[in-house]
């Protein structure tokens, strides 16, 4: 895209211009001065700009601001030229201008398409490319945020805990257990050992996401969920560049629900003791202290009846008098994210290189969770000789995380992963600490709700995450050795990728997730696979044909190994997780290992004919060793056709368009993310005293075991295969009055077959799930890119980027030919459907004698609680007969905008984000009165056309269909991600400062949605709370 | 200078191709970390398969479902502050066939029924090993003998839970789908043949502690004769019925022989360390093994100390320490478990339930005016009612009139009373406070205490379950013989417990001991040695007795006269006989035999089958666990076919239909 390119366009100009004046500098010899200045067609001075007389060595070129002097007879003729533009012949004058047309073909970048690059128009298969300068518009903690709304068809979920990312779907959904998340590839490696999350934005040049099977297929069985080419930034030929990006940002947390304050917490749990017994508790109209001090626990914490006592001061209630704990305040903190990169660029004929430093600390808004990022890259190319080319490009990362609050070490069962989700459980009557200052470990008395605050003192989850990524290569051009073989070459990649991840928990006895004893975990892991490529490239022209052939076989290997150990009771708190030798012995300890290997084999041809017609076809052949004997291989063709109907000859006359390509294509792809040993019937390694004589042994699946793994074992399969994916895709890329409107509409249809499930088994067999390759999938979709450029003046600019993707997708077969209800799997219907009872509101009063009929057949019901739908008549709510489809989890639409408004140096951005059309739980609070909830509209015998049910206290559930109301609606969401006003300090002003170029910008970040489809919840991150910020920006090269 | 320009590139190409060549090797997948299924194809495998079959033993102690499914819903225990599981206690519209998710400690049908069927897989697996020769080692006989004892064990649960349950004997090596529900007669003749295999293949006496011997088969042989002479199977016992009753008694008599009942009932609760005395007594025929620390981080320890145990660390001068235990509160003592006991003359209440702890919060108790360690913090005081003593159930510091310790000169924090003034036995105030009061309060069955625990917050404990106690067999026998129409009989093998319950002369009735003195003196304390362990009981509190004045003599349980005549009946079982309405012969002796067999084994885990199997389960219910009474029906009496599993089931390649279905689940549900 255009971004993209004019960072290498700078680079080349640059090179040119040092390439030109070496070479013209010594012919250069008096004659008439001519002067002159070189523009683009906005005005914009054109650096590096040869100007030259035909034929003759004599020329210069053009400095920063596009001035040039050669001395030259007035009237001879000039050739003016760049690349990216149409070179122009003028005549000398004393005194001139010349303006250069863009060429628009030449301005198409090169884009990276798996093993290789492609001339953006001669692509024939779906793909959107993201360039640097959009990644790193808005400042952002990782890649898949800088992506979010980028590109249409790639929907990208939000999560807010620094470090952490959110799910990636391309094109939806289709696989029902093995993963959705697509194949990253960094400067041409599969990531094996995890994503890109690692990477600094600002070390990408760009991203290049593959969607159609055309596109996937020569990735073969790893191509099914989409491939995300990563194109590292590397040095450019030509002067030295230094730059500096860095960004200050402001976040604090806001809520969409407002929380109850302490009286009318207090009504509403007086209310709930009501509703469980009317008999033993008055009415919450007419409260009594005696009642107050049993529903309140007034035993349990003298301070917090105390303050409940307020509300009793001068013998009456009043609910205002008692004060309201902001336990969520306590907890919260505003954050500042800073983020430095410093980046180094250059090189020469034979030797380019790329280096930068970047730095990340994001502070985060909720006390004890924190992140922070070393980056470190750096890239080296070397031609030595015409036929050799090597290079090594390592990306490196250092990352720091205080996740907080995270529930591992959890004893209380009912495990609180989020401080905040703790500190909205805190009740509103109850104080934080006592009259001599110290902490209240149970505020108001029940040993489920614990004091939120300092529980990022009494909790330390810290992740430290080491990666380094290598891509080296080596590339012997034949056709330079010989030249018979010109086209030829051979190249080598080797893509090492090393992770280190350590994890230590330290969490003290007062923590809300312990009860008496401290604990602290020490996990480490540690990842090592690399990818190996033999590549033979053949690309030539004859005339009008075109041809281009690709030969790979490749291998990759993975190895992963862990080691784990926990323990409680530490004597030596400070020692944290450092010092597990100190305990007699550990809690539980352990190594893992797991690997597995790929073997590949791939054959590609373009061929193109005159620029107009062109063909791909790929075949590839995968071997995996975690599939069973038998069926490890597996064979992915794709096809794929353009035509570039601006090409045509009878085309030419339609001077507005300036491109117009039809697109078709079909592949295959596989998914064979398969956990490796799936096919080897593990058994679970136990131990057995008999008295204290402790045995070990082993058994076939325990259900009781300590070991999640194996409590989750699956019975063996030994048929196990690769999971299929076939598309088909048709597309249209379009640009017409010079990029005014220009964009890209692709229609797909899908069938994904030999699904991997987790199928459900009767536990009569001794196991209740096995892995198997069972059903099929559809999806259709379409995805649209639109470009548009309203207003372009000299001084004003207006562009407007859509893109917005449809998909749909449901379950064509089962094996069983059943729905699978244990995995909401229905035939015909989408991937997360919803199976559930249907809402018919709130019982009322009036309805009792309908109730009585319900309740003599088991239910109960009572005025005031769920009213679940009765599908059959029968007066019975059974889980037979009355749940239904309810509708779908996944997006129908996916959704962004960005628009950007320029006037001369000022340009303001706009971006939208959504997802339309999908369902989302109830978001109707906990009805049992236990823990304080949001503030809420509840049923009562005064106000019965509440929207929620009445609550009920008990420690469990005492309405089972509670979450019947306001459940599984729409959730729609129209979000503004960020609006940001940026300003490009013009050349003038810069010069003599060392300065090239410079920007700043401040931006605000989650200002609100448009529409939610959710009242209480932000539907971008699933939680009630979010980030929102301000942040200021800049951007400077020397 | 021209050489280089054909030796390097070709040097270069060489080394590029070389090492990329690969092997065939390459792919081959190798699972070096760990096992798998063709290991239990060798003896050294199968050996330890044996082990693994083991391990199922503990499912009962240290699974929410142990109490759920055996405990829950009876006459001795209800619902505590935690209602994880208390729809299997309360009957309620939660107990469905996918059953109401409370929390993730929720266990619905599916999670017993599953687990069955995976031990049974396991055994399946051993004996289709030894039966196909497989297996060449010396433990042919001992390692069949468990397989067809865990085996027989699982599909008892089944039959006993669900009634006729699909029946697999081989081991599993491909999905299938098809599966029918098999008759209860079928079921329980391969419960018959698994339990008659177990018992000629297994050792008389065990070579290990804890090992399955023929005891242990006989044992439920036994049980599983009982269970189909009972009421519950009056519907096709008919021919079969006089033969299991002998079987009951041959069987019963054959543990007798050879587990003698111990001394003093408490000798088999007085837990002092892991594998201590107490565990190796004879009387024990088959204990689920928990051991020591080094076991307790490969599999969860017997968490039904902490299930049953109530609160007590929010009372004044309290904080949770290790041997008062972690108040998981789910099962609540109802006022019935306390008051079927003779409380002067049975000590098997005092032994059994924790009625004083000491005060152990040493700075809380000193602000309040108490002494940590000497002070009691909570005391409950099982009065008869007509004591006018108190007023009120709870007595609190705080709010109402201290009570104080009989001589003992310690003060007490809090104190609750069963029957206070002006309340009648009927009223089971107890029952009605602890409604109210966050069910919360309840003296504490403390049969699974363990103080050896590792820290306050350890969910590992170290106490064996047990499984199978010889006294037990005792009542199988009792109940055979009067099934027979032999009260007289019945009434004698009874005396043989009821003698042992009673006191001897000179023990100190006052004396309370359990797991809790396995503490160590320092861990989770504040200060060493005080903890809320309290070695006395509310003995003459409770009776209104002068400090240590019943000391030196012996008290008598001894019944003198038939138990099917109301007139022998001690006084609590008459009222309960008067309770329920129970007439005739055999049904009051049958009452009788009930009350006593919970006074003997209370939270045993045998509650709930007795129960459903006699028929007695919904009247007992409905007058003595009153969160369940008005919910009880008759289709109770079987639990429902989970429909995770009637989900997945196949008819002719296809699913079930709905009606399929319901045509395959319990009838009510």
């Amino acid at each position: 895209m255009k971004s993209n390119f004019s960072l290498s366009r700078k680079a080349l100009m640059a090179f040119t211009a040092v390439v030109a004046l070496i070479l013209a500098g010594p012919a250069a010899f008096a004659q008439g001065l001519s002067k002159g200045k070189v523009l683009d067609s906005k005005g914009e001075a054109i650096v590096g700009a040869s100007v030259y007389v035909p034929g003759t060595t004599t020329g210069v070129v053009t400095d920063v601001d596009g001035n040039f002097e050669l001395r030259v007879a007035p009237g001879t003729t000039l050739e003016v030229s760049c690349i990216g533009y149409i070179t122009k012949r003028v005549n000398a004058a004393a005194n001139m201008t010349v303006t250069l047309e863009d060429d628009s073909l030449l301005l198409e970048e090169a884009v990276a398409v798996g093993y290789g690059t492609m001339k953006k128009s001669d692509v024939t298969g779906a793909m959107v490319s993201v360039g640097s300068e959009e990644l790193t518009e808005r400042p952002t903690n990782n890649v898949f945020e800088a992506l979010q709304g980028r590109a249409a068809g790639v929907d990208i979920r939000s999560n807010d805990r620094p470090g952490e990312v959110g799910a990636v779907y391309i094109r939806g959904q289709r696989s029902l257990t093995a993963s959705s998340t697509p194949l990253y590839v960094v400067d041409g490696i599969p990531m094996m050992s995890g994503s890109i999350e690692n990477l600094n934005p600002q070390d990408i040049e760009s991203i290049e996401v593959l969607k159609d099977a055309s596109a996937t297929a020569i990735y073969g069985s790893r191509g099914a969920n989409g491939v995300v080419l990563v194109t590292t930034k590397k040095g450019t030929k030509g002067e030295m560049h230094i730059s500096y990006a860095g960004s200050f940002t402001y976040e604090t947390i806001k809520d969409k629900c407002t929380w109850m304050t302490a009286g009318e917490y207090i009504d509403w749990r007086r209310t709930a003791y009501y509703n469980l017994d009317p008999k033993n508790y008055p009415s919450p109209s007419a409260p009594t202290q005696d009642n107050d001090y049993k529903i309140f626990n007034g035993g349990g914490d003298p301070y917090a009846w105390r303050n409940i006592m307020k509300g009793w001061a001068g013998g009456t209630w009043n609910g205002n008098n008692v004060e309201t704990t902001d336990w969520m305040g306590l907890i919260l903190k505003p954050s500042i994210t800073h983020e430095h990169t410093i980046s180094a660029s250059g090189g020469s004929d034979k030797f380019q290189a790329y280096m930068s430093l970047g730095y990340l600390s994001n502070e985060g808004t909720i006390h004890g969770q924190d992140y922070q990022r070393f980056t470190a890259k750096s890239s080296n190319d070397f031609q030595p000789y015409k036929w050799l080319s090597l290079g090594a490009s390592i990306n490196a990362t250092y990352s720091i995380q205080n996740y907080g609050l995270s529930g591992t070490g959890n004893f209380q069962g009912g495990s609180q992963s989020s401080a905040y989700g703790v500190a909205t459980q805190g009740y509103p009557y109850a104080v934080p600490f006592d009259d001599e200052g110290n902490r209240i470990e149970f505020p108001g008395g029940d040993d489920r709700v614990k004091n939120v605050y300092g529980e990022w003192d009494l909790q330390k989850d810290l992740r430290k995450t080491f990666r380094a990524v290598g891509s080296f290569y080596t590339q012997l051009n034949f056709g330079e050795m010989w030249a018979p073989l010109k086209g030829l070459s051979f190249r080598v990649n080797f893509g090492p990728d090393f992770r280190f991840f350590d994890q230590g928990v330290y969490v003290s006895k007062k923590s809300f997730n312990r009860a008496g004893s401290n604990y602290a975990l020490n996990n480490k892991r540690m990842d090592i696979s690399w990818t190996l490529d033999e590549l033979l490239y053949y690309n030539r022209e004859f005339g009008k044909h075109s041809v281009g052939v690709t030969l790979l076989h490749s291998a990759d290997s993975y190895d992963r190994r862990t080691m784990n150990m926990d323990a409680e009771n530490l004597p030596i708190e400070e020692a944290l997780w450092n010092n597990m030798g100190s305990v007699s012995a550990l809690r539980s300890y352990g190594t893992g290992l797991t690997q597995k290997q790929m073997e590949s084999y791939m054959a590609r041809i373009n061929y193109s004919y005159d620029n107009r017609y062109m063909i791909t076809a790929s075949v590839r052949r995968d071997g995996a060793s975690q599939l069973a004997e038998g069926h490890k291989w597996a064979t992915f063709p794709s096809v794929a056709l353009g035509w570039r109907i601006d090409q045509e000859p009878w085309m030419q006359s339609a001077q507005w368009i300036n491109q117009l390509k039809l697109r078709a294509g079909w592949g295959i792809t596989g998914n064979a993310a398969v956990d490796p040993y799936s096919t080897k019937g593990a058994i679970v390694s136990l131990f057995y005293p008999y008295g204290s004589n402790v045995t070990e042994g082993y058994t076939l699946y325990d259900a009781m075991h300590s070991n999640r793994d194996a409590r989750n074992l699956a019975m063996a399969n030994e048929s196990l295969t690769w999971e299929k994916t076939m598309q088909y895709n048709v597309g249209v890329d379009f640009n017409f009055f010079n990029g005014r409107i220009a964009g890209v509409i692709d229609g797909y249809k899908s069938y994904t077959s030999d699904l991997l499930m987790n199928q459900s088994l009767p536990a009569i067999l001794g196991y209740t799930r096995t892995l198997s390759n069972i059903g099929k999938t559809e999806n259709i979709g379409v995805d649209i890119t639109l470009n548009l450029v309203p207003v372009r003046t000299q001084d004003w600019e207006w562009t407007i980027d859509i893109n917005a993707a449809w998909t749909k997708n449901k379950i064509t077969e089962l094996t069983s030919g059943e729905d699978d209800l244990n995995n909401n799997w229905f035939i015909g219907y989408s991937i997360g459907s919803v199976y559930g009872y249907q809402s018919a509101g709130i019982w009322q009063t009036s309805q009792q004698a309908e109730m009585d009929k319900f309740n003599a057949n088991g239910n109960h019901f009572e005025a005031g609680m769920a009213h679940p739908v009765d599908q059959n008549g029968d007066y019975k709510i059974d889980a037979n007969y009355d749940r239904v489809i309810l509708g779908c989890t996944m997006p129908r639409w996916t959704f962004g905008f960005n628009t950007s408004l320029s006037y001369k140096n000022w340009t303001l951005d706009v971006q939208l984000y959504g997802r339309f059309k999908f369902l989302s739980g109830s978001d109707a609070p906990w009805v049992g009165g236990r823990y304080n909830v949001r503030k809420y509209d509840y049923w009562t015998e005064t106000n019965t056309g509440a929207k929620y049910t009445k609550p009920i206290f008990s420690e469990a559930g005492a309405d089972q269909y509670y979450q019947t109301v306001d459940n599984w609606m729409d959730r729609s969401y129209l979000k503004i991600r960020n609006i940001s006003l940026g300003y490009n300090f013009p050349k003038a002003m810069l010069r003599n400062t060392g300065v090239s170029a410079a920007r700043i910008y401040v931006q605000a970040r989650n200002l609100g949605s448009i529409f939610n489809g959710s009242e209480v919840r932000d539907m971008d991150t699933g939680n009630t709370y979010y980030n929102r910020g301000f942040t200021f920006g800049v951007n400077v090269t020397f | 200078m021209k050489m280089h320009k054909y030796i390097l590139p070709g040097l270069l190409a060489v080394a590029m191709i070389v090492p990329v060549s690969c092997n065939k090797a390459f792919l081959k997948e190798e699972l070096t970390t760990s096992r798998n299924t063709d290991y239990f194809k060798t003896n050294e495998g199968l050996d330890q398969l044996v082990v693994g079959l083991y391990s199922y033993l503990r499912y009962y102690h240290c699974s929410e479902a142990g109490y759920s499914f055996l405990n829950y819903g009876t006459d001795e225990y209800s619902v505590g502050a935690d209602n994880s599981n208390g729809m299997w206690n309360d009957y309620n519209a939660s107990l469905t066939p996918t059953g109401g998710v409370v929390n993730s400690n929720t266990v619905n049908a599916g999670s017993f029924w599953d687990y069955m069927y995976t031990g049974i897989n396991t055994a399946n697996t051993m004996i289709a090993r030894i039966e196909d020769g497989t297996y060449t080692g010396a433990n042919a006989n001992v390692n069949a003998g468990v397989a067809y004892f865990i085996r027989g064990l699982h599909y008892y649960n089944l039959l006993t839970q669900f009634g006729g349950v699909p029946i697999k004997t081989e081991p599993s090596t491909s999905v299938s789908f098809e599966f029918e529900r098999a008759s209860k007669a079928e079921v329980f003749d391969l419960i018959e043949s698994d339990f008659t295999a177990a018992f000629n293949k297994l050792p008389d006496t065990a070579s290990k502690i804890g090992e399955i011997t023929k005891s242990a088969a006989a044992h439920f042989l036994a049980k599983a004769y009982l269970w189909r002479a009972s009421e519950q199977n009056d519907d096709w016992n008919n021919s079969t019925k006089a033969a299991d009753l002998d079987k009951v008694i041959t069987n019963a008599e054959y543990v007798i022989a050879r587990h003698k009942l111990a001394d003093n009932f408490v000798d088999l609760w007085d837990y002092t360390k892991p594998d201590g005395p107490n565990e190796l007594l004879p009387e024990v025929v088959l204990a689920a093994q928990f051991t020591g620390p080094t076991t307790a981080t490969w599999n969860v320890g017997g968490a039904l100390y902490f299930y049953t145990c109530s609160q007590y660390r929010d009372l004044p001068g309290m904080f949770r320490d290790v041997p008062g235990g972690r108040e998981y509160n789910r099962l609540r003592t109802t006022t019935y478990s306390i008051y079927q006991y003779d409380l002067v003359n049975d000590s098997r209440v005092w032994k059994t339930f924790r009625t004083k702890m000491t005060m152990n919060n040493v700075k809380g108790a000193a602000s309040l005016g108490y002494t940590a360690g000497k002070d009691l913090g909570l005391m409950y005081l099982f009065n008869q009612p007509g004591d006018d003593r108190f007023e009120g159930v709870r007595h609190n510091d705080a709010m109402k009139n201290n009570i104080n310790e009989l001589d003992h000169n310690s003060k007490v924090g809090t104190t609750f009373v069963f029957f206070p003034k002006g309340t009648v036995r009927e009223d089971a105030p107890m029952d009605k406070v602890a409604n109210n009061d966050g069910r919360k309060y309840f003296p504490m069955n403390t049969k699974y205490v363990d103080g050896s625990r590792e820290s306050i917050a350890d969910s590992h404990c170290f106490r064996d379950g047990i499984i199978a106690r010889s006294v037990e067999d005792y009542f199988f026998k009792a109940e055979a013989q009067l099934r027979k129409g032999d009260y007289a009989g019945a009434t004698a093998t009874l005396n043989v417990v009821r003698d042992r319950a009673a006191w001897k002369a000179g023990e100190d009735r006052e004396e309370h001991r359990d797991g809790g003195q396995s503490w160590d003196g320092t861990t989770g304390a504040q200060a060493p040695g005080v903890s809320s362990y309290c070695n006395r009981s509310s003995y003459y509190e409770s009776n209104n007795l002068a400090l240590g004045s019943l000391n030196a003599q012996a008290s008598s349980l001894h019944l003198n006269g038939p138990i099917n005549v109301v007139a022998n009946l001690p006084a609590e079982d008459q009222w309960i006989v008067k309770k329920l309405g129970v007439s005739g012969d055999k049904d009051v002796a049958l009452c009788f035999l009930l009350n006593e067999k919970s006074r003997e084994m209370s939270l045993e885990l045998v509650r709930w089958v007795d129960l459903a199997r006699t028929k007695t389960l919904v009247s007992r219910v409905k007058a003595f666990n009153e969160d369940a009474a008005g919910n009880i029906q008759d289709r109770h009496l079987l639990r429902p076919i989970p429909q995770q599993f009637l989900n997945v089931l196949q008819k002719d390649g296809r699913a079930l239909t709905a009606d399929e279905k319901q045509a395959m689940q319990n009838p009510g549900y």
